[in-house]
């Protein structure tokens, strides 16, 4: 198992305004460029292709990022945290979009504000929409593999395409295209020079359930061949089913890093809400009260349950099946956002 | 029409089709057709004024290089990469094995491809019209020959080609260093090149105008038209070049060293 280094005696407690924060040691760089050491969210002796050192960014009073420390070695790494936390400004600090206002950032060895010529070995899939419109989505990858300069343009295109199962839809001008079919190009055109390092943004979300597994399912056998792939997301949930490590942000703070499961039980211990969108809120109300893994339930307007649960899995897992047994109808089920919050601040408590 | 992105100049072609499909080469082509429209006024009635004078004076110097030739580029220039800057495309090209100057380099070349033959046409228009009105019928009577319309057409179309050249280049540096370019490109372009530069000998030696108006009269080689302090065309031409190369430099050094949030 990984280190858990949210457990580890790193974790100490500011006196002056009682924020917590992980004590990094330094790295040790190794001659292929990455670095070995103990930065939080790295094992022992793995190496780091990405390293972040001491980073913070700030945009006049207001600091997204506070010296944040990590590394990430190959596999698939989720950046876990609730919106507005600072995972997208740490991403792009990566990809280098941003410069961090202190602190270093070393991507396979290099900055990622350097040299041009460096990009052959990043790819980004960044949260935001906004595509060329006028182009089809052929075009778009085209477009990025000739900006790649790969020798063969035209038939990375097609094998992105392919990866991310938009033959079909390839034809078309993108501003045609669904929130998740943009996700799933913007997905090919990350991938078309078959990059070292994969950055996503929120990948899946406006993807339908098919689409995400589809994407998941792409994500882990990238990790699976060596890739670095970073993926950033607020669903506590979703990140289980395809990161290796977390690394959890909060605040613009690391709050933990290490191991998925062992984070997991950590966040599973503390009481979750959860809001059901249902078409008979109080028969489905009287039948998840009596669930041993219900603390307690109220009605949120007149379609919608406040679930409160100390068992978030076993919730998850019975509330569809009750609901089904019971021929009630579910419309959706999703965290609520304070209890996100408090799930993540909870993270950062002693 | 659709123009694939092209494997030597990716982001030329590119920026091609951005104006092709917006509305930007829709509101330069119907400026470049103003000039036309004084042409088709003064076809219908060219009494007042001689086809040359017509030409020189009221088409090139009054209405096309100090405003129009500014404000059509300005449209386009501003819109290469300041559209890019606010539709937050920008990142598809920079986080590219590309180097700033040639994301530049091609983002200019691609304003250069649509803006000089849509803004010269319209000027070329412009002339072969108004050179088909017969003029006063006094000189006419008088058996008097209209000068040769040829080395104003020349000195017109060089001088608008420098001038499309510069306002290119200044413009899409400022794009990248404002955020409402066009906006104050506007107010450039009217305050600036329009007015305070054909009043005020100072700002007239800093102002694009005035280097593409001394490349016409000089040209033009006429005693009856000049401009106060004109260049020669050589050194209008250098300047404008000068201009450009500082124009491109700032606009690499600027990409640089953005922040795309």
């Amino acid at each position: 198992m990984r280190d858990l280094m949210v457990t580890s005696p790193r974790l100490r407690t500011e006196p002056d305004n009682s924020t917590t924060r992980l004590e990094t040691t330094p790295a040790r760089v190794t001659g292929d460029g990455s670095e070995r050491g103990s930065l939080p969210g790295l094992s022992a002796g793995r190496a780091a292709t990405i390293t972040v050192e001491s980073v913070s960014k700030w945009y006049g009073d207001i600091v997204a990022v506070s010296d944040v420390s990590f590394g990430v070695a190959p596999g698939v790494t989720a950046l876990l945290g609730p919106n507005g936390a600072g995972k997208s400004t740490l991403l792009k600090m990566v990809a280098g979009l941003v410069s961090p206002s202190s602190g270093r950032i070393l991507v396979a060895g290099h900055p990622p504000r350097g040299e041009s010529a460096d990009y052959r070995r990043l790819g980004l899939v960044p949260e935001q929409e906004e595509i060329y419109p006028f182009l089809t989505g052929r075009e778009f990858v085209r477009l990025n593999a000739l900006l790649q300069r790969l020798p063969k343009p035209d038939q990375a295109t097609d094998d992105a395409i392919a990866m991310v199962e938009m033959g079909d839809a390839a034809g078309r001008p993108i501003g045609g295209y669904s929130k998740g079919m943009r996700q799933r190009i913007k997905v090919a055109a990350a991938l078309v020079h078959d990059p070292e390092v994969l950055l996503l943004d929120e990948p899946l979300n406006g993807m339908d359930p098919v689409q995400r597994v589809r994407l998941i399912d792409l994500m882990k056998r990238l990790g699976e061949r060596g890739k670095t792939v970073l993926v950033s997301s607020h669903v506590l949930v979703e990140v289980e089913r395809f990161a290796e490590s977390i690394l959890v942000i909060v605040n613009g703070k690391l709050a933990a890093a290490g191991d998925y499961r062992t984070i997991r039980d950590r966040i599973d211990r503390h009481d979750h809400v959860i809001g059901i969108l249902t078409d008979d809120p109080r028969r489905l109300a009287a039948v998840l009260v009596a669930d041993t893994a219900i603390r307690s339930v109220r009605f949120d307007g007149p379609d919608r349950v406040i679930v409160e649960t100390n068992d978030v899995r076993r919730c998850a897992r019975i509330v569809p099946a009750l609901a089904r047994d019971h021929g009630i109808r579910l419309r959706g089920l999703q965290p609520a956002d304070e209890s996100l919050t408090s799930v993540f601040a909870y993270l950062t408590e002693r | 029409m659709t123009i694939l992105p092209w494997r030597p100049f990716p982001i030329m072609t590119l920026t091609i089709r951005q104006f092709l499909v917006g509305r930007a080469v829709r509101i330069v082509a119907a400026l470049a057709a103003v000039p036309l429209l004084f042409a088709l006024v003064y076809r219908i009635n060219s009494e007042w004024s001689t086809v040359y004078a017509f030409l020189v004076d009221r088409v090139f110097l009054d209405v096309f290089s100090p405003t129009l030739l500014p404000i059509m580029v300005l449209i386009l220039a501003t819109g290469a990469l300041g559209n890019e800057v606010e539709d937050r495309t920008l990142l598809y090209l920079t986080l590219k094995p590309r180097t700033r100057l040639r994301i530049v380099l091609e983002k200019f070349g691609g304003i250069l491809l649509v803006a000089v033959p849509t803004i010269l046409a319209g000027l070329a228009l412009a002339f072969a019209l108004a050179s088909t009105a017969p003029g006063p019928r006094r000189l006419i009577d008088r058996g008097l020959d209209q000068p040769d319309l040829m080395p104003v057409f020349v000195a017109a179309m060089v001088a608008a080609f420098f001038g499309i050249v510069a306002f290119a280049a200044i413009f899409l540096a400022v794009s990248l260093f404002v955020p409402r370019a066009l906006l104050v490109g506007i107010v450039y372009a009217f305050a600036w090149e329009s007015l305070l530069g054909r009043f005020i000998g100072g700002i007239r030696l800093i102002s694009i105008r005035h280097y593409v108006q001394s490349i016409f009269v000089s040209m033009l080689d006429d005693p009856d038209w000049t401009i106060a302090n004109a260049f020669t065309a050589r050194a209008a031409m250098v300047t404008i070049l000068v201009a450009v190369v500082l124009s491109i430099a700032l606009a690499t050094w600027r990409l640089g060293r953005m922040q795309l949030d």
